[in-house]
């Protein structure tokens, strides 16, 4: 039957083709991007060479940079899902009554931008911030203290960032558990402890394993938020893409960092797949 | 009881918010009996039963499993296995890990644990699914796992939330058959809820009739059906047909105030009255004749149900049913007698 062989196909197509004219394409156009000359401060010219991409594994500039971003994506998707995790367990186990409450707790950071956020921090960190004024006058300090523009605050700032996504992700995991099942494994005997290890752990692996991701591969490209909360010094590949584009004028080179950026992303996503469960239809 | 009790709740109550859930229930379960808990929807059965496995808290009240008091133990530490109403196995574990799942948190020896699983498959005829995911079994096949591993760890009392409710009939039944079968083989001690009346019946070796948080009336199934406690109890244990009349000095009148054709071999005393009998019980036509009590009424319709005919009566205002095995009858629209036997029939005020 030839026509059920296009049918998958068929019902693909839409999505494929957004997926394609709007990511596919530009990607195309940057991978060309990337192996264009820099020459004069002009923006490009077009041509071959690879010398960007030598550039950018030769110079402890940019690789410094590749190492510092992925070090703290790795840091920040960790306490993110950390947190994710506890939050989303928590609402589960929670009667439906208080549910629509701390959804609704979790949505509001998604209501707001990620620059009014940043000014957010702005009010929290610094020496006579919130942050500052609350561990004082609860004694836990005598002096103030300013966080602003630490490694520390652009670490908070990440994982508020992505927190609410990996929450949701988690929650509708969780969602697809039949609770009966925590019932059943203490009425074996099994402890608490136990029960997460043996029954909830392996039957969230999936969604750790993508929370995980989402917040890797975002927490990898994003740019305004450790650039306004972290120190000076703390140069990660977003805020070097942006300056080689907009401040030095080096398109091809931003490209190819780009480009590092893309593959490096599409590396993790294939590591993540990989280990996710190969019986993933449990709830059949 | 000869050998103690296996279980003994005294008085054990609990609400969710101003609903009393169960309320202060007593109940002396002996070892190797089968009781069920049978009650509507919101009767307190299945709370009850939450509350004996430690999946609920109590507000007042004792329980003791095997003479010991554990109401204040979390549910890891009761030795009660439940067989839940969606099986509740593992999905990521094959059948054969979720058997063993109990035995191991026990810290029972590998080859002991290898042994028993064995067997206990074998006994709910599973043997060669060891290495099945739930996912690829049958409903019917689902439950079977879910009691065998609840039966393998040999818990004192085994606790059944309406494991065949979500099956359909034929399989119910078969599983029923099974659970009884196994329940004499092995000698568990099963406190079993349902509501389904003719479940209860089957498999129990005495019945708990629960309504509204209470035990209404606990007994043999044989008792519990000829001699049941309070008109809940007649209703709720099995079809029924309800009379609602008014007895005065010299007439029988039905709710309207209508008098109606109606013969009493025992007048009970002037006032309101729902007298009941059971549609098989009440007899049509020539099979009427005999009755000590008759009714004259009107066929109103007739339902085929396969082995019987179910006759829709009306006698005034009074609606009842007969169900009628010969294969002719009165025609719909007749005059007819209906009649039935003194025993046969339920008094309430």
């Amino acid at each position: 039957m030839p026509r059920a062989r296009f049918a998958p196909w068929l019902l693909l197509a839409p999505a494929l083709v957004i997926v394609l004219v709007f990511f596919g394409i530009p990607t195309l156009y940057m991978a060309r991007m990337s192996f264009n000359l820099h020459i004069d401060q002009r923006l490009y010219v077009p041509g071959f060479t690879v010398e960007h991409y030598l550039n950018l594994f030769s110079n402890p500039l940019f690789t410094n940079a590749i190492w510092t971003t992925v070090q703290l994506s790795l840091l920040a998707s960790f306490f993110t899902v950390l947190l994710g995790y506890s939050f989303a367990l928590l609402v589960w186990l929670q009667p439906t009554r208080w549910r629509l409450a701390f959804i609704g707790l979790a949505l509001c950071p998604l209501l707001i931008s990620e620059i009014s956020i940043i000014f957010g921090w702005w009010m929290f960190f610094p020496r006579n911030g919130l942050l500052s004024y609350a561990l004082v006058s609860s004694g836990l300090i005598t002096n103030k203290i300013s966080l602003m523009y630490t490694e520390f605050a652009a670490f908070v700032g990440l994982v508020y960032l992505t927190l609410p996504y990996s929450f949701f992700i988690l929650l509708s995991i969780f969602d697809g558990i039949d609770k009966h099942l925590l019932e059943a494994s203490a009425d074996l005997a099994a402890p608490p402890l136990t029960t997460f290890r043996e029954v909830l752990l392996p039957l969230t692996r999936t969604g750790i394993l993508v929370a995980f991701a989402q917040s890797f591969i975002w927490v990898m490209g994003t740019y305004a938020t450790p650039s306004a909360l972290g120190p000076d010094t703390l140069w990660t590949m977003g805020y070097l893409i942006q300056e080689q584009m907009l401040g030095k004028h080096n398109w091809p080179m931003a490209a190819a960092f780009s480009m590092v950026l893309v593959i490096g992303v599409a590396c993790v996503m294939i590591l993540t797949r990989s280990l996710m469960s190969k019986r993933t239809a449990f709830h059949a | 009881m000869t050998g103690g009790s296996a279980l003994e709740l005294d008085r054990i109550r609990r609400s969710c918010g101003s609903v009393v859930a169960v309320d202060d229930v007593t109940l002396d379960v002996g070892k190797r009996e089968f009781v069920t808990l049978l009650g509507p929807s919101g009767s307190g059965k299945t709370s009850t039963l939450r509350l004996i496995g430690g999946f609920e808290e109590l507000e007042s009240g004792t329980i003791r499993i095997n003479g010991e008091r554990v109401d204040q133990l979390p549910p890891y530490q009761r030795d009660t296995a439940t067989i839940f109403q969606s099986g509740a196995l593992f999905p990521h574990k094959t059948v054969a890990q979720n058997v063993s799942y109990g035995l191991r948190m026990r810290g029972t020896p590998k080859t002991e644990i290898a042994e028993r699983v064995r067997r206990a498959l074998d006994i709910v005829r599973l043997s060669g699914f060891e290495s099945r995911l739930p996912a690829q079994l049958s409903g019917g096949q689902k439950q079977r796992v879910a009691l065998a591993r609840s039966l393998v760890v040999r818990p004192a009392i085994l606790l059944f939330d309406e494991p065949l409710s979500a099956l359909d009939l034929a399989l119910r039944l078969q599983l029923r058959a099974e659970i009884k079968r196994l329940h004499e083989e092995l000698a568990f001690t099963a406190i079993y809820v349902t509501h389904d009346q003719s479940e209860a019946m089957a498999m129990s070796t005495r019945v708990a009739v629960m309504n509204q948080g209470r035990i209404e009336q606990i007994d043999t199934p044989q008792h519990i059906f000829h001699q049941p406690a309070s008109e809940f109890v007649y209703t709720f244990i099995g079809e029924s047909c309800c009379m609602p009349v008014r007895i005065t000095a010299g007439a029988t009148l039905d709710s309207t105030g209508q008098p109606i054709a109606l013969e009493l071999n025992r007048r009970p005393p002037d006032g309101d009255w729902r007298l009941y009998v059971r549609p098989a019980r009440l007899k049509l036509a020539d099979e009427a004749l005999n009755s000590s009590n008759r009714l004259k009424a009107k066929v109103h319709f007739v339902e085929f149900l396969g082995d019987i005919h179910r006759y829709h009566l009306k006698a005034g205002a009074l609606e009842l049913f007969s169900d009628r095995t010969a294969p002719v009858g009165p025609s719909v629209g007749d005059m007819t007698e209906v009649g039935w036997r003194n025993e046969d029939m339920q008094v309430f005020q």
